[in-house]
């Protein structure tokens, strides 16, 4: 397969960006709330857009897009509500760790999520899985999970939803990223058979380190799409609240904010992608999560500075964004 | 699990505090450390996390239990004046108990800071007001309904603005108090008022000329039982939620004269002052929550096994000692600048020979005619103000708000930085301490925003330390030159007023008449 233009890319970051203005962002503070309707509602159209396959191709009924269009797409959607972004990305690194006969009982439209547990929280011997895994994001209400381990050696276990032995208790606590509802996830006795690290999916990630390689950059690219969202926001109640006589943005104190905010988003943060489309470095992928992230926490922070007071209330929506930054 | 550098003796950690020892009794400043340290054992950390899950849902829920708690513990009493029954406490003594309450649960605390904030304009007005609502909240506290306080200064087109003199001149003051014969009427909102929406009793700041809010800026003491005065709706706060922020509304809310705090147009004069000692207890407040999640994420490491062994890794200590070493500065900080205000800026006028004297007339005499009738003459607000011009100067002040600014402004950052590291620290998979955590860090972002935003405290440190400036802190001694018309001094309390006839001052309906 081969990778998509700078034209279409272009092309599926603007449907992508657009979706998000449209869509997501008017029902931001409703998923933050909680409201599944809402959620599955989103859900519904994300799949009208082929944005749950992105990376799949059509014999799997996906958009047989790269890697790098996926993170656009996470990107702008995160722009305007960072959990159902998140959402997206979990599904297509789980389907993306699949083979082709596991694709196959997949149906149309299911969401699966991706985690990865530490040695400590999870084991995998003999064909077993056994543990306890806290706070999964996007695992409430998957399809299906794709476990992602590193010991005894690293593999990807696939367990669909309503499996004997697996149960899912709500994560009442979770602070940020709300959309993308997490859960405990318990682990009794699952058998199953793992796919091993140098195992490929059927688009061609290798299963374990691949899939978390591509977790890093997703995150790293929702990261970027919550610091345009604090700035955008920002930006925006910077020119319009006045104060001592002039608007905010007028005085330093707010503009060296929004300056520094701008700076953080020009510095690249995108992943290399080669043309199998897998992501080439782990290492990058690691640090780009972490600078993004830490941008988006400073960014999202800042933004709420900048609002005052106001920033601090729940009904204008960025303090939502400062704590979906603290989850990337 | 305690953090060490908060267990040393009080006389140990802050040697500045011997300096002061004629007036502040260290003995018994480590005993109310150690009454609100189990204060906060005992009753807040137990409900902290339902408490703001459950005000989270409804913003307007409160729970009194707590206050009953609390002033049982003497918390409600550590700002009122001993004469009037209180514990006489000034900025170091809030500042201490506030660190303790806020390691667990800054929310619930700031009931309490915010009640201590509404006391604190009162203690300007001097021995005047040591036998009216704060004698009354003493005695409320023996009932089953203490009664609580507040502050109202933000506006809903004003909020830094309001906290600055300078500012002051330019802010769009929506807010209004008309003169009428025998006092005020108030018209406009309030909004983001800490304790708002359960006060029995509100410091209110308006102007009485919107046209010249900064020289007409004036405090009043409302009785929320007033007729015209609502609370138009709750807010729904990020952290800190125990604690409700209301929008007031002031529909032609009638004052009397007698509950003008000082007097007229000395506002932004008092505002300057109670900064200045409310700044400490905020920076302790920063203070507390960074601890709160130092100890929590210390006891994790140390005694959950689900930490794995991290305690052994060398950048877990290093953060840890960073953490550690943050905490520590910041407190120095705030009690540096609590100690310059308490001790230096304003020790002199609660130490004055005549304060002293007055604070030992039995409360029964002070309450008779002759005596009272002294008190809450002009006279006697002229003569609190001429005080203050005999022990304390501008300079001292703007030093101390500098450096009460100073504290608050880094103790924000601190807890902001602190709560992070914590949260990075144990990950999403840490259990019950990550709900406490991420709880702690939501609460701590507000310590950036209230009580002037960090970077409003940073100009005000540059002001008055890095330029020297000196600001008008002290309420002018004679506010004749203010009046419009002399013949005003003569309305039956002798007291000049900007305008004392309702002829004089057109009504301003509906939002206050924004200048």
């Amino acid at each position: 397969m081969s990778a998509t233009s700078a034209v279409e890319q272009a092309e599926i970051r603007a449907m992508a960006r657009e979706l998000a203005a449209r869509e997501l962002a008017p029902r931001a503070a409703a998923l933050d709330g909680g409201g599944r309707d809402v959620f599955e509602e989103c859900w519904r159209l994300l799949v009208e857009l082929g944005f749950d396959r992105v990376l799949l191709d059509e014999r799997h009924e996906g958009a047989g897009l790269g890697i790098a269009d996926l993170l656009a797409v996470v990107e702008e959607l995160a722009v305007g509500e960072g959990g159902v972004a998140m959402c997206v990305l979990l599904c297509n690194a789980a389907l993306g760790t699949l083979d082709d006969e596991q694709l196959a009982q997949v149906p149309a439209g299911a969401r699966w999520a991706v985690l990865r547990a530490a040695p400590a929280e999870v084991s995998g011997v003999d064909g077993r899985l056994d543990g306890m895994v806290a706070c999964a994001l996007g695992a409430h209400g998957a399809d299906g999970l794709v476990i992602l381990l590193e010991v005894p050696q690293p593999a990807a276990w696939a367990i669909v939803a309503g499996a004997p032995g697996l149960t899912l208790e709500d994560d009442t606590a979770q602070m940020g990223l709300r959309a993308a509802r997490a859960a405990s996830i318990g682990i009794a006795g699952i058998e199953s058979a793992p796919r091993a690290a140098d195992a490929i999916g059927s688009v061609g990630i290798a299963s374990a380190p691949g899939a978390m390689a591509l977790l890093r950059a997703g995150t790293a690219a929702i990261a970027r799409g919550i610091s345009r969202c604090a700035y955008e926001k920002a930006l925006d109640y910077a020119q319009a609240r006045r104060q001592g006589g002039v608007a905010i943005i007028e005085h330093d104190a707010v503009s060296d904010m929004l300056a520094a905010m701008a700076v953080r988003l020009a510095c690249p943060q995108r992943a290399v992608t080669d043309s199998s489309r897998i992501v080439i470095d782990q290492a990058q992928a690691l640090a780009m999560k972490i600078a993004a992230s830490d941008a988006a926490v400073a960014s999202a922070t800042d933004a709420v500075q900048v609002f005052g007071g106001t920033g601090y209330m729940v009904e204008t929506g960025i303090e939502k964004v400062m704590r979906d930054a603290k989850y990337c | 699990m305690t953090s060490i550098t908060a267990e040393r003796p009080l006389s140990e950690q802050f040697p500045r505090l011997a300096a002061d020892a004629g007036r502040l009794d260290v003995g018994e400043l480590q005993r109310i450390r150690a009454r609100a340290r189990r204060f906060a054992k005992e009753h807040i950390r137990p409900r902290a996390l339902e408490i703001d899950r459950r005000t989270g849902e409804e913003p307007a829920w409160f729970d009194w239990g707590l206050v009953r708690a609390g002033g049982e513990a003497g918390m409600l009493r550590l700002l009122i004046p001993r004469p009037a029954g209180g514990d006489g406490g000034m900025s170091t003594q809030a500042a201490v108990v506030m660190e303790e309450l806020c390691v667990a649960c800054p929310g619930i605390a700031l009931i309490f800071g915010a009640h201590a904030l509404g006391i604190s304009p009162l203690l300007l007005g001097g021995p005047s007001q040591w036998d009216g609502v704060l004698a009354e909240l003493i005695e409320s506290e023996y009932t089953t309904e203490p009664q609580l306080m507040a502050c109202a200064l933000t506006e809903p087109e004003a909020g830094t603005d309001v906290e600055d003199p300078d500012l002051l001149r330019r802010a769009r003051i929506t807010s209004h108090a008309r003169r009428v014969p025998g006092g005020f009427r108030l018209s406009g909102t309030k909004r983001f008022i800490s304790n708002g929406s359960v006060a029995r009793w509100i410091t209110l700041l308006m102007p009485t000329d919107p046209r010249r809010p900064a020289d007409t800026w004036t405090c009043f003491l409302l009785d929320t039982r007033s007729e015209g005065f609502a609370v138009s709706r709750v807010e729904h706060k990020m952290g800190q939620r125990a604690c409700p922020a209301a929008e007031l509304t002031f529909d032609e809310v009638f004052v009397p004269d007698e509950r003008v705090v000082s007097r007229e147009g000395d506002g932004a004069a008092a505002t300057t002052i109670v900064l200045a000692c409310s700044r400490p207890p905020v920076a302790a407040i920063a203070t507390g929550i960074a601890r709160g999640a130092y100890e929590r994420v210390l006891g994790w490491l140390t005694e959950d096994p689900a930490a794995n062994g991290l305690l052994q890794r060398q950048h877990v200590q290093l953060a840890l000692a960073g953490m550690e070493e943050e905490i520590h500065l910041a407190r120095q900080l705030y009690m540096d600048a609590a100690s310059e205000l308490d001790h230096t800026a304003l020790g002199g006028v609660v130490s004055h020979p005549a304060v002293r004297a007055l604070a030992h007339v039995p409360g029964s005499l002070r309450r008779r005619a002759p005596l009272r009738g002294w008190l809450a003459s002009d006279r006697a607000r002229d003569a609190t103000i001429a005080l203050l011009h005999r022990t304390t100067s501008d300079r001292a002040v703007t030093r101390s708000l500098a450096l009460s600014s100073m504290a608050k402004a880094h103790g924000g950052d601190v807890a902001m930085r602190v709560t992070g590291t914590a949260l990075d620290l144990v990950g999403l998979s840490a259990g019950p301490v990550r709900a406490e955590l991420e709880k702690l860090w939501r609460d701590a972002k507000l310590t950036q925003i209230y009580e002037g935003t960090n970077q409003l405290n940073r100009l005000e440190v540059y002001r008055g330390l890095c330029r020297s400036e000196t600001m008008s802190c002290l309420p002018p001694l004679r506010r004749i030159e203010l009046d419009a018309d002399a013949a005003a001094r003569a309305n039956g309390h002798g007291r000049p007023h900007l305008h004392t006839d309702e002829a004089e001052q057109p009504r301003v309906e509906g939002n206050g008449g924004r200048a």
